[in-house]
């Protein structure tokens, strides 16, 4: 009989998990391992590291997905899931990075078929570790069929991860309650790499981010100021660290409304007394000194594309995936909103914005070469 | 928020099928002729005549038509026996879920075909050593009149697994059912059934896409019953549902409240007429 109330207690008790997954402030993120780990890959050999970021979008390429584009479709068919991340893996594959920053992966939602796409990649890449932290974890999302949803930013690499953090950025404030807790949970995810410490005293830290896109109150300046105060830690503290992600902030000096490029078919802007004059996520001057926001970061990091180089056009990283140059002809990037640095340094002119993946994702893959580790 | 209460309202319907010998659907026995019987979340069941038993939602008749009824088969070894037979027609209500915005339960992109779901069930029951069991077993057939999107599912608990019957052509389903008095007015009931979708699994699980993976769902629910007069009674409880879904194998108590994360007793009242 006490067996049996255990078991009915414990069964009750597995039943009662929360339907949306709320995070404390810092959390342990799920690892992962490649199914056949490259014993040879996996010990670091000398030479430059490789590093690349990518917000893959989910692996649906260029999908008019109702949530960030002026789509309508919600769950991708399997044809287009299967193919673009057979062309992703293929992609990380001929680019070779030692670590890569992922943001927009999916774990078991249902609009990618409850793809595991993080063990996919592992097991499809030369890449045989990996970190994920959810951004949006929830059993069932009742709006537009989107049903069940896990999709968060991870960290792949060559060489084992050690200790990782899920660092929580503050939540939107622009949002009524109920729609919050339905709501995209973002974070830091911070891993150790001990394979590439140089000394037990100096620490290899990889750090992803995907801070907010469609806030309209102070929530990006916060997201930002947060990856600011892990950066200097890691650095005051005398470690070192490749970091980057998509950080939805054009860079100093860039375009800051797009509101023209991404509007959609029945919507207006630009026209006083409609509301809203910008449309969210397409603006980038909601507070005091949101264009100049990431200048901190130039000033004290290294950037994969040298700062000369951020606003020309061959460094631009996204555009909505149904933005539209004439009645025929795609947009296929029209702003930086991604980011690689470095508190050592990248080799020189090893920057490089992967425009040709531009079917793969709305965002384009920047890869950059840290130094020969050793000589530091 | 309404979509949200007609999903919690389909849950409590299904978790409050049950009930005692005499006037419960889930046992062999029928309603006597002219009898019904009504709860908020119960079925109206009514003796039409002398072995025929029909019952259906009254609530859901124009946006899911059903029906089911229930016969009395010859007694086997001190076994009352019965066969159930139910239909229903869940296109208007999945056709209805189907919808941008909030409350949107499945893409708006998918058109759901006309569906008819037929179960048969077998039932017998018997009074053991002062408790009424009952054991069932039948078959369940999703027939389908035109393309049925394979991405048209719902990945809840106890919605997917009967949906699934619609895109795997057949299910089976068994349960056994415990039922006892512990004073002359309270009762306990308690059931387990299983859902099994055979070949479910073994066609998802080879892809990294899958729609259709999850073969099974065991649900278990524990009512207590106060027989408050013979014809009112309240009763209060849970359901536990325990499957594998496209996602992995996940265990839920129900009913749940998502925006407060608690589970909360189900509370149903039924009257007998």
């Amino acid at each position: 009989m006490k067996n049996f109330l255990l078991l009915t207690l414990l069964l009750l008790g597995n039943g009662c998990e929360p339907f949306v997954v709320e995070f404390p402030d810092l959390s342990i993120p799920k690892k992962f391992e490649a199914a056949n780990v490259d014993s040879n890959s996996k010990t670091y050999q000398g030479g430059g590291i490789k590093v690349l970021t990518w917000n893959m979008r989910f692996g649906v390429g260029r999908f008019s997905f109702f949530g960030d584009s002026c789509g309508e479709d919600v769950i991708a068919d399997e044809q287009t899931v299967t193919q673009t991340m057979a062309v992703i893996a293929e992609t990380l594959t001929v680019i070779d990075p030692d670590i890569v920053l992922l943001q927009e992966v999916d774990l078991s939602s249902k609009r990618t078929g409850y793809w595991n796409q993080v063990q996919y990649l592992l097991d499809n890449t030369p890449l045989n570790y990996g970190v994920y932290a959810s951004v949006w974890e929830a059993d069932f999302i009742p709006t537009d069929g989107i049903g069940r949803v896990n999709m968060g930013n991870a960290i792949l690499s060559k060489y084992e991860i050690g200790s990782s953090e899920r660092i929580q950025l503050r939540l939107r404030t622009d949002q009524p309650d109920y729609e919050q807790y339905f709501y995209l949970r973002r974070n830091i995810l911070k891993s150790e790499i001990p394979e590439l410490a140089s000394s037990s005293q100096k620490k290899f830290y990889a750090v992803n981010i995907h801070a907010t896109a469609f806030a309209t109150d102070d929530t990006k300046e916060k997201h930002v100021v947060k990856y600011l105060e892990i950066l200097d830690d890691i650095h005051s503290d005398g470690h070192v660290f490749v970091s980057g992600g998509d950080l939805n902030a054009v860079p100093p000096g860039a375009t800051i409304d797009y509101c023209m490029n991404d509007i959609c078919e029945g919507e207006s802007y630009h026209v006083d007394g409609i509301d809203p004059f910008h449309k969210e996520g397409s603006f980038f001057d909601n507070f005091i000194g949101e264009p100049d926001i990431l200048a901190p970061l130039y000033q004290l990091y290294d950037s994969a594309i040298a700062e000369d180089f951020i606003n020309l056009p061959e460094h631009y990283t996204h555009a909505p995936s149904t933005s539209m140059l004439g009645e025929n002809t795609i947009r296929k990037y029209d702003r930086k909103i991604d980011y690689l640095f470095t508190n050592l340094e990248w080799d020189d002119m090893s920057g490089h914005t992967h425009q040709a993946c531009w079917e793969l994702s709305d965002h384009m893959p920047i890869s950059a070469t840290l130094s020969n580790l050793t000589e530091d | 928020m309404v979509r949200a209460l007609i999903f919690l309202t389909a849950l409590l319907v299904s978790i409050t099928r049950g009930g005692n010998a005499n006037w419960d659907s889930h046992s062999a026995h029928i309603m006597p002729p002219k009898k019904w019987s009504v709860g908020i979340f119960h079925p109206i069941r009514y003796g039409i005549k002398d072995g025929l038993e029909l019952s259906f939602h009254p609530g859901w008749s124009f946006v899911l038509p059903n029906a089911s009824f229930k016969v009395p088969f010859s007694d086997f070894k001190s076994f009352n026996t019965a066969t159930r037979l139910s239909f229903v027609y869940p296109t208007p209500l999945l056709n209805m879920l189907s919808r941008k915005g909030i409350g949107g339960i499945i893409d708006p992109n998918l058109t759901i075909p006309p569906m008819l779901g037929v179960s048969g069930s077998f039932i017998m029951s018997r009074e053991v050593l002062r408790v009424n069991l009952t054991v069932k077993a039948g078959l369940d057939f999703g027939l389908v009149f035109g393309d049925l999107d394979v991405r048209s599912n719902i990945d809840l608990p106890i919605v997917y697994h009967r949906l699934e019957v619609f895109h795997n052509g057949w299910g089976l389903h068994s349960g056994l059912d415990i039922d006892k008095n512990l004073t002359k007015k309270i009762r306990i009931f308690m059931d387990v059934d299983l859902r099994f979708i055979p070949d479910t699994s073994k066609k998802g699980k080879r892809k990294n896409y899958t729609m259709r993976s999850g073969d099974y769902s065991i649900e278990h629910k524990m009512l207590l019953i106060w027989e408050y007069s013979s014809k009112f009674r309240i009763m209060t409880g849970y359901k536990l549902v325990s499957g594998d879904y496209p996602y992995g194998k996940q265990t839920r108590l129900l009913p749940y409240i998502p925006f407060v994360e608690q589970w909360l007793p189900l509370i149903e009242l039924q009257w007998l007429r």
